[in-house]
């Protein structure tokens, strides 16, 4: 199998507005396996692929990791934004 | 004392506890932002702090009225100029910088620094502007736990004329698009500081701003200070954070208004 037919990971952070996968989406980061990538903030509109995680996982995205629910519960302390799914699809890239 | 002209309303203030930012389009005299622009790009080293003596120009921006009214408006008349401050000269090419919250991570709840960013020329989407998040002002999160974070919904780059002054809450989350264009892109960072504690407003604070009910009808649409301090939730996170980012910001707001009791009262 050469490089070009061989199956890569590709990673999709997500982070939804609670750990529910219908809940909407905050935060998002895709990572392909591709030499020299990087990721980016965009400096104008940034289009949304998916809604929701449920939106990515219909189009064939597969969750490998689930929200870590061990968060504090205090009434006045806040840290990051959202629950983070981590998903992946394994594909050959071209 | 500053013209209560340039002063911040109640709408302003209760805005700026909710999203953690305002821009001010500062009226400056002609000429000045091409002046300041013209100086940095010929600055051979980044002098830290010392920016203010290379470019000595920058302290009309630091002391115009608007720069004034606003600050005293959130750290009150006494407020202090930190010694710190920053040229940002991102080169074109040059990537982006992930989100981050500066220093350390002993952060507070409360308005007590606050940074200025001052832009000497437009800047555009391609020119690697500041982007920030409007309503994490007031999240604990180690610069390190925001390394998987790319996008974010509510994101806004500040993509502003010549002349801008960006004043932002010392702890909110803030990052650089890449430069694409073929310009320096120039930002003058400066930090203030509060000096004490508030014992009234310190904006144009009208008393009735404070008799005005909830209105839950009209909750992503409120345009008075007591609906946008209980409503507002920028970047429309969960029914348990907006809850407490409200708890905060009012308790925020309290300390403000001089009302040291009802601060306490409302956050504990």
């Amino acid at each position: 199998m050469d490089s070009q037919t061989q199956p890569r990971q590709r990673l999709l952070y997500l982070h939804a507005r609670t750990p529910s996968v219908f809940s909407e989406i905050l935060g998002y980061t895709l990572i392909e396996p591709v030499k020299g990538f990087r990721v980016e903030i965009s400096g104008g509109e940034f289009e949304w692929p998916y809604t929701t995680v449920h939106d990515a996982v219909v189009d064939g995205w597969q969750i490998v990791q689930f929200p870590h629910l061990q968060s504090p519960f205090s009434d006045t302390d806040l840290d990051v934004v959202g629950y983070e799914f981590i998903l992946q699809k394994m594909e050959a890239i071209s | 004392m500053t013209d209560t002209e340039f002063l911040l309303t109640d709408v302003d203030v209760a805005l700026f506890l909710v999203n953690g930012y305002h821009v001010v389009e500062l009226d400056l005299p002609a000429g000045l932002n091409e002046q300041i622009s013209e100086k940095l790009d010929r600055l051979a080293a980044n002098p830290g702090d010392a920016i203010t003596e290379s470019v000595p120009e920058l302290w009309q921006v630091v002391e115009h009225p608007q720069v004034r009214g606003a600050l005293i408006s959130l750290l009150g008349e006494d407020y202090a100029v930190n010694s710190h401050r920053h040229w940002h000269c991102k080169l074109p090419g040059s990537g982006d910088m992930q989100w981050h919250q500066d220093g350390t991570n002993h952060r507070g709840t409360t308005i007590d620094r606050l940074l200025g960013l001052y832009y000497p020329h437009t800047i555009t989407a391609d020119m690697g502007p500041t982007v920030i998040v409007p309503g994490t002002q007031f999240r604990n999160a180690p610069t390190d736990r925001m390394a998987t974070y790319t996008n974010i919904r509510g994101q806004v780059p500040l993509t502003v004329p010549a002349g801008s002054f960006a004043i932002t809450h010392y702890d909110l989350w803030h990052g650089t698009a890449s430069n694409r264009s073929s310009v320096k892109r120039h930002m003058i960072k400066f930090l203030f500081n509060r000096t004490s504690g508030n014992s009234a407003p310190s904006w144009n604070h009208d008393p009735e701003a404070l008799k005005r009910e909830r209105d839950w009808d009209a909750r992503d649409k409120a345009q008075d200070a007591v609906n946008i301090l209980s409503f507002g939730n920028p970047l429309g996170v969960s029914q348990s954070d907006h809850y407490k980012e409200r708890i905060i910001r009012q308790a925020c707001w309290q300390e403000l208004l001089g009302n040291q009791e009802q601060q306490e009262a409302s956050r504990f």
